[in-house]
C-alpha cells in the first residue's frame, strides 16, 4: 500500500508540465543519440549536462534519465537499418536485425525492438520501485569500509570489462582517482596538485573532462574515417509483427528483461554486457540455432529486452547505495551533486518525490519512446541521412558553450579541449576512458571512505576483512584481478570486453 | 619482431611509450603524495591515497611495458594507417587556435572563423552553405545566451557579444 501511494506521488510529480516536457526533450535526444551513429548517450548527457542547472533538480535528473534510455531505444533503429550499431549496446542488433531489414522484415524488427524495450523497461521500472526501498534500507547499515569496498569492487568489474589490456584499464582507474582529488582535501583542508591556480582550488570540473573524454574525442575519431551509410530504402511496413513473431519473441523477451535486470545491476555492469549475453543465451536455447545471423527475430527480441532492463536496473545502486555502476550512472551522480544532492540510501526517506518522480517519469518516457519509435520512424530514417560534416563542427560549438555555460569559466574550456585531445590519443593507443571517468567520479568518495576507516578502526586493515559484506565484495575485485592471469578467464574477459564500459 | 607493424623494443612502440608515460604519472603521483605527507596507518594524511595510487600507476605501467617488450607492439605509425589522419589534427589545430583566440578575442570573434574553418576542413561543405551556418550558428547561440538565459559570453579586448 505504501508503494502505491509513493507511486502516486511520483506521478503527481512526473506528471507536472515543466516535468513532461524535460521527459519528452530527454526521450527525444536520447532517440536521436541512438539513432546517430558515432554519437552515444555518454557524449549526449555529458553535452546537456550543463542544462539541467536551469531547471529543478527533478526536471534535470528526468531528462539525463530519459536520454539514457531514449538511446537504449533508438540504437536499434540504426542496427536494423543501416547495420551500424547507434549505441555500443546495439551491436548484437544489427546481426539479425539488419539481415530481417535486408529480407524486406524491417517493419517487424523495428516492430519487437520497441516492443520488446517498452516490455523489459516497464518490467524494470517495477523491479526498481520494490528493491530499491528494500536495498536502501539495508544499506543505511553500510558503513565506510563497505562503501569503499564496494566502490573498490565497481571500478574492478569495469576495469574487467573493459576491451583491451586489463592493465591500461587499471592505469586509467588510478589516473582518474588522482584526477577525482585534485582539489582542496576534504579532510585537512590542504591544497593537492593545484600548481598554484585559483581555478583549480575546487578541483577539476566532471564536465569538462567528460565532455572532452567523450564528446570532443569522438568526434576526432570520428573525422579520421568516411562515414558510409547503407540506409534500407524499402518502404517500411507491418511495424505490428505477427503472431507468429509474437511467438517466436516472448520467451527471448522474456528472458533477455530478467537477465539485463540483474546484470544491470552489478557494479561495472549494463545495456552492453546484457545484450552479448542475452544474445548467447538465445543461440544456446534454440532448437535452430543455425537461424542465428540470418535474421532470427528471437536475436532481436532478446537482447533489445535485456538492454533496455539492463538500463532500468543500473537505476539501482546509484539510488540506493550512491554508487554509480557505469559511466552513465557516474554521469547522473553528477546531475544529483550539480544540484547539492546526494543519491543514496537516504534519499528515497528524505527527498521521496525526487525518487519516485524520477523513477514515475521513466514509465511515462517509455511510454512516449513507444509513440516516437513506432508511428515516428520515417523520420528518423530521414535523420541517418545528416550530414556528419556540418553535425560534427556543430557538436565541437556546443561542447564549448555547454562548459563555458556550466561554469561561466574560460578555464573549463581549456580543460575540456585538453582532455579532447588527450582523449584522442588515448583511444588510439588503446586506452579506454570510461574506467577513467568512473574513477574520477568515485575517487573522491573512495578516498573519504579509506580515510575514515582507518581511523574508525585505529589502523586496523582487517577491517575491510572482517565485515562480511565488504570481504565478498573485496573477495570478488580480487578473484577478477586475478581472473585474466589464467587463459580460460582471458579469453571469456575478451568475449564480454565493452567498447565504452557502459 | 612479427611484422612492420608490432615491433619489440624499439623506439616506435607505441606500447612501450605509453607504459613510459604511465611511469612518469606514477612516479610524478608518488613524489607529490610523499610532499604532502602520508600521514599514518591511524591518521591518513592528505598524500596518503595520492602515493599508493602513485605506487599501483607504476605497477601497471611496468607491467604494460613489459608486455610492450615481451609481446612486442604496434608502432605509431600503424594506429593510423589508414585513416584520414589530417582531418583530426586539423581540428585539432583549431581547437587550441581557439583556446588561444577565446579571450583577447572574445567568443563571437573566435567562433565564427572557428566553425568556418572546422566546415571546410573537415569535409568541406559548399561555401554558400558553410557562411551562412559559421555565422549565424554561433551569432543565434550568443543571443540566445545573452538576451534569454542572461549568461554572458567572452566579450575580448574589442568587446563584441
Amino acid at each position: 500500500m505504501e508503494t502505491l501511494i509513493n507511486v502516486a506521488h511520483g506521478f503527481g510529480v512526473a506528471l507536472q508540465p515543466v516535468n513532461l516536457i524535460y521527459c519528452f526533450i530527454g526521450v527525444f535526444i536520447g532517440t536521436l543519440v541512438g539513432v546517430l551513429p558515432g554519437i552515444g548517450p555518454i557524449s549526449a548527457m555529458s553535452l546537456l549536462l550543463p542544462i539541467t542547472l536551469s531547471g529543478t533538480p527533478e526536471s534535470g535528473i528526468i531528462m539525463m534519465a530519459g536520454i539514457y534510455y531514449g538511446s537504449m531505444y533508438g540504437g536499434s533503429t540504426t542496427s536494423i537499418l543501416v547495420n551500424i550499431p547507434g549505441e555500443a549496446a546495439s551491436v548484437v542488433t544489427c546481426i539479425d536485425g539488419h539481415q530481417m531489414a535486408k529480407q524486406g522484415r524491417a517493419g517487424p524488427a523495428l516492430g519487437i525492438s520497441a516492443f520488446g524495450s517498452f516490455f523489459a523497461g516497464t518490467f524494470a521500472l517495477v523491479a526498481l520501485m520494490l528493491v530499491a526501498p528494500k536495498l536502501a534500507s539495508v544499506a543505511i547499515a553500510f558503513g565506510p569500509a563497505e562503501y569503499f569496498s564496494l566502490m573498490v569492487l565497481g571500478l574492478v568489474v569495469l576495469t574487467f570489462l573493459t576491451q583491451g589490456s586489463m592493465a591500461k584499464a587499471l592505469l586509467m582507474a588510478c589516473i582518474g582517482v588522482v584526477l577525482g582529488v585534485i582539489g582542496l582535501d576534504s579532510i585537512t583542508a590542504q591544497p593537492r596538485l593545484t600548481f598554484g591556480r585559483v581555478e583549480l582550488i575546487d578541483g577539476i570540473g566532471l564536465v569538462p573532462v567528460v565532455m572532452g573524454l567523450f564528446g570532443i574525442a569522438e568526434v576526432l575519431l570520428n573525422t579520421e574515417q568516411v562515414i558510409k551509410r547503407d540506409v534500407i530504402n524499402t518502404k517500411i511496413t507491418h511495424l505490428l509483427p505477427s503472431k507468429a513473431d509474437w511467438k517466436a519473441s516472448a520467451g527471448p523477451m522474456t528472458r533477455g528483461t530478467i537477465l539485463g535486470f540483474f546484470l544491470g545491476i552489478l557494479p561495472g555492469g549494463g545495456a552492453v554486457i546484457s545484450s552479448f549475453a542475452s544474445y548467447a543465451l538465445e543461440k544456446r536455447l534454440s532448437k535452430t540455432p543455425e537461424r542465428f545471423g540470418r535474421g532470427a527475430i528471437e536475436g532481436v527480441a532478446g537482447p533489445e529486452a535485456a538492454n533496455n532492463a539492463a538500463a532500468g536496473g543500473a537505476f539501482i545502486p546509484l539510488m540506493t547505495l550512491g554508487i554509480p555502476p557505469n559511466v552513465v550512472m557516474a554521469l547522473l551522480l553528477g546531475a544529483f551533486v550539480i544540484h547539492g544532492l546526494q543519491p543514496g540510501p537516504l534519499m528515497i526517506t528524505q527527498n521521496p518525490g525526487l525518487f519516485w518522480g524520477i523513477v514515475a517519469s521513466m514509465y511515462i518516457g517509455n511510454l512516449m519512446l513507444l509513440v516516437l519509435n513506432l508511428p515516428m520512424i520515417g523520420m528518423w530514417v530521414q535523420l541517418l541521412k545528416l550530414p556528419y560534416n556540418i553535425l560534427f563542427p556543430l557538436i565541437i560549438l556546443f561542447t564549448i558553450i555547454g562548459v563555458y555555460c556550466s561554469s561561466n569559466n574560460v578555464f573549463d574550456v581549456y580543460v575540456m579541449i585538453a582532455f579532447g585531445i588527450i582523449g584522442y590519443f588515448m583511444r588510439k593507443l588503446g586506452y579506454e576512458p570510461a574506467p577513467l571517468v568512473l574513477a574520477f567520479v568515485l575517487g573522491p568518495m573512495l578516498e573519504n571512505n579509506l580515510r575514515k576507516s582507518l581511523i574508525l578502526s585505529q589502523g586496523d586493515l582487517m577491517t575491510f576483512i572482517e565485515r562480511p559484506i565488504s570481504a565478498v565484495c573485496l573477495a570478488f575485485a580480487v578473484m577478477l584481478l586475478v581472473g585474466p592471469l589464467l587463459p580460460a578467464l582471458r579469453k571469456k574477459r575478451e568475449m564480454v570486453a565493452l567498447d565504452e564500459g557502459v | 619482431m612479427s611484422n612492420d607493424s608490432d615491433v619489440k623494443l624499439r623506439l616506435n612502440n607505441s606500447e612501450l611509450w605509453g607504459g613510459l608515460i604511465g611511469l612518469a604519472l606514477g612516479g610524478f603521483v608518488i613524489w607529490s603524495g610523499l610532499k604532502l605527507k602520508l600521514g599514518t596507518v591511524n591518521d591518513p594524511g592528505s598524500g596518503f591515497v595520492l602515493f599508493y595510487t602513485g605506487i599501483l600507476m607504476c605497477l601497471f605501467a611496468a607491467s604494460i611495458m613489459a608486455a610492450a617488450v615481451t609481446e612486442g607492439g604496434p608502432t605509431f605509425g600503424s594506429r593510423w594507417v589508414d585513416t584520414r589522419w589530417t582531418k583530426p589534427l586539423l581540428v585539432i589545430v583549431c581547437l587550441i587556435a581557439f583556446s588561444f583566440a577565446l579571450n583577447p578575442l572574445g567568443f563571437l570573434l573566435s567562433s565564427i572563423p572557428m566553425m568556418l574553418l572546422l566546415l571546410r576542413l573537415i569535409d568541406p561543405v559548399r561555401w554558400q552553405l558553410a557562411i551562412p551556418i559559421a555565422a549565424l550558428v554561433p551569432l543565434g547561440m550568443w543571443w540566445v545566451l545573452k538576451r534569454l538565459l542572461l549568461i554572458q559570453l567572452p566579450s575580448g579586448i574589442f568587446e563584441i557579444g
